[in-house]
């Protein structure tokens, strides 16, 4: 298994700097009890990058996707983001150890994640969701930081929403509060868990449209999603996983009309 | 049956110096011994959380005991069995310049490892109620472990525990009555001694029984309040009316729904 930045860009993008590494997992294995769900994992994203994940339920795709933000501990390997190794360290005898939890809370706040069930704080009200932790983390002045977090509310089109209860959204209103949350940080990436796919249909557009909007002003981004018309439009690569492994991984052209292994291709016939 | 009218109303209406220090004991020795308790309870759930194993087993071996035997018993243990035993005797002590009889320091120790026992498992349960996702997306916003403790969980959390710690009080108000036994002249014990003095055994102890009712009833109008507040801040329907909750109508549809959506098990392929 080796790294893919060979087929990583579509021919209208800039071919991405190969140094310029936001997320760099090497040979990553993980294991829940003495059931392996990761083995030898390699991902290379590069600024800017649009990257969708895909495969059939169980593959590991959510684990490895927690793993890059921590969420998950992995057991060997090790992954970079922005250079840095994310919830370890090497100290000074050369050993890897974990990151204190200040310092693994500093690494995370660059890095936005949306989940499957978007996890809005329900005893806050909708601004206070987007605001919270670039006041109470990044300790930004709270006036600053409202502006902006209406800004955002306002790109996912929902401004008028601002004081409401989360509760009272609907599901794809929900998360686009989700994604303006993540966006109140200003991450360098964005991780997103299946983000339609706990969605009334007629809701799905709605959210892929902010995530486009994103992609297309340059956020890199890794994306697990089976909205295929989505990944053909917004997706720089297209990374197939099965079974814990990365099995393929191309342009969404490629990958979609040409698969290379016979797993993508049993997989795909069921999405497409 | 004789029932002396003018003594029952004298005191219930204007009850004896002795009497009210008796239930002024009783209220002072709830509310620390619940204080306290909290405190206790907050730890041993923490402790019961914790991925050290020591402090796991602590917490549970700890559960285990207390719940396992009878407040009664824990008392005299502590009290009485502790210093026959020269382990610790409680000696009256100053404090902020009132003196505290032994036994009342026992009453409220005891009490306090009692109800923390109960209420560590009613912060455990809230704590869990508590999507496991709410926890993870403060995590990712770059939130410390204690921080989405502090700001995320905990305030979701004391909604669910209120109402059980709020009867977990009601019941404590109620099991002071059996600190007569180390010697406490709390409200119960006043009026056992107000009886044989004064032979009126049925009206003393229905006036005792009334003023027991009567914390308990003011406890309940507060626990609304306290439900009310937090329940109006969450964005949610107000907690039953006083009235109800008292004489135990409750009416059918739910008042608070579930904290958080429930996880799917599977992710959709
Ligand atoms: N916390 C966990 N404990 C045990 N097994 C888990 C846990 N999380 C995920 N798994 C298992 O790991 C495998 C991969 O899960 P996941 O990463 O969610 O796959 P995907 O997102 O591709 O559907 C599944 O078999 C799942 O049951
Ligand atoms: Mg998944």
């Amino acid at each position: 298994m080796t790294t893919q930045h060979a087929a990583s860009t579509s021919a209208s993008t800039p071919p991405p700097d190969p140094h310029d590494n936001i997320v760099q997992a090497v040979d990553v294995c993980k294991s829940f009890g003495d059931k392996k769900i990761l083995t030898d994992v390699n991902l290379t994203v590069a600024r800017g990058e649009v990257v969708v994940m895909v495969g059939p339920s169980g593959a590991g795709k959510t684990t490895m996707l927690r793993t890059i933000n921590r969420l998950e501990s992995i057991d060997s390997g090790e992954i970079r983001v922005n250079g840095e190794l994310i919830g370890q360290r090497v100290n000074k005898h050369g050993k890897v150890v974990e990151r204190s939890a200040r310092d693994l809370a500093r690494q995370r706040a660059d890095i936005g994640f949306v989940f499957q069930h978007f996890n809005l704080f329900p005893h806050m009200s909708v601004l206070e969701n987007v605001s919270l932790a670039a006041v109470e983390v990044r300790h930004q002045p709270k006036s600053k930081v409202n502006d902006y977090a209406r800004e955002l509310l306002e790109r996912v089109g929902l401004a008028e929403k601002a004081d409401a209860r989360t509760r009272s959204l609907s599901g794809g209103q929900q998360q686009r509060v989700a994604i303006a949350r993540a966006l109140a940080m200003r991450p360098a990436l964005m991780l997103f868990d299946e983000p339609t796919s706990a969605l009334d249909p007629e809701m799905v557009g709605e959210v892929l449209t902010v995530m486009k909007g994103l992609a297309e002003a340059g956020m890199t981004m890794i994306v697990v999603s089976h909205e295929m018309g989505f990944t053909r439009e917004v997706a720089d690569r297209v990374v197939v996983m099965d079974a814990g492994t990365i099995i393929e991984s191309g342009a969404p052209d490629q990958v979609f009309s040409n698969p290379k292994h016979d797993r993508t291709r049993q997989f795909l016939s069921k999405v497409l | 049956m004789k029932f002396d009218w003018p003594y029952f109303w004298e005191s219930l209406l204007s009850p004896s110096p002795q009497f009210l220090n008796g239930l002024a004991l009783t209220v002072i020795i709830s509310v620390v011994a619940m204080a306290l308790a909290l405190l206790l309870g907050l730890v041993i759930a923490l402790m019961g959380r914790s991925r050290f194993l020591p402090f796991q087993l602590f917490a549970s071996l700890y559960i285990w005991v207390i719940r396992g035997t009878p407040l009664l018993v824990q008392l005299v243990i502590i009290y009485t069995g502790f210093a026959a035993a020269g382990i610790f005797r409680f000696e009256d002590t100053d404090v902020l310049g009132s003196l505290i009889k032994g036994a009342v320091q026992a009453a409220i120790i005891g009490l306090m490892l009692n109800e923390s026992a109960y209420i560590s498992e009613i912060v455990r349960s809230g704590l869990e109620s508590v999507d496991r996702g709410q926890n993870e997306a403060a995590l990712s916003l770059g939130m410390t472990p204690m921080h989405s403790m502090r700001r995320i969980i905990v305030p979701q959390a004391i909604r669910i525990m209120v109402p059980p710690l709020g009867n977990s009080f009601n019941g404590l108000m109620k099991s002071t009555s059996i600190l007569s036994i180390i010697g406490v002249s709390e409200m119960f014990q006043v009026g056992s001694t107000m009886s044989a003095a004064t032979f009126k055994v049925f009206e003393i102890y229905i006036v005792v029984a009334l003023y027991y009712l009567l914390l308990t009833t003011v406890w309940t109008f507060i626990q609304t309040a306290i439900e009310n507040t937090l329940n109006v801040r969450a964005g949610l329907p107000r907690a039953e009316p006083v009235f109800k909750r008292l004489f135990g109508i409750r009416s059918r549809k739910q008042t608070t729904p579930a904290p958080a959506l429930a996880l799917q098990p599977a992710d959709a392929a």
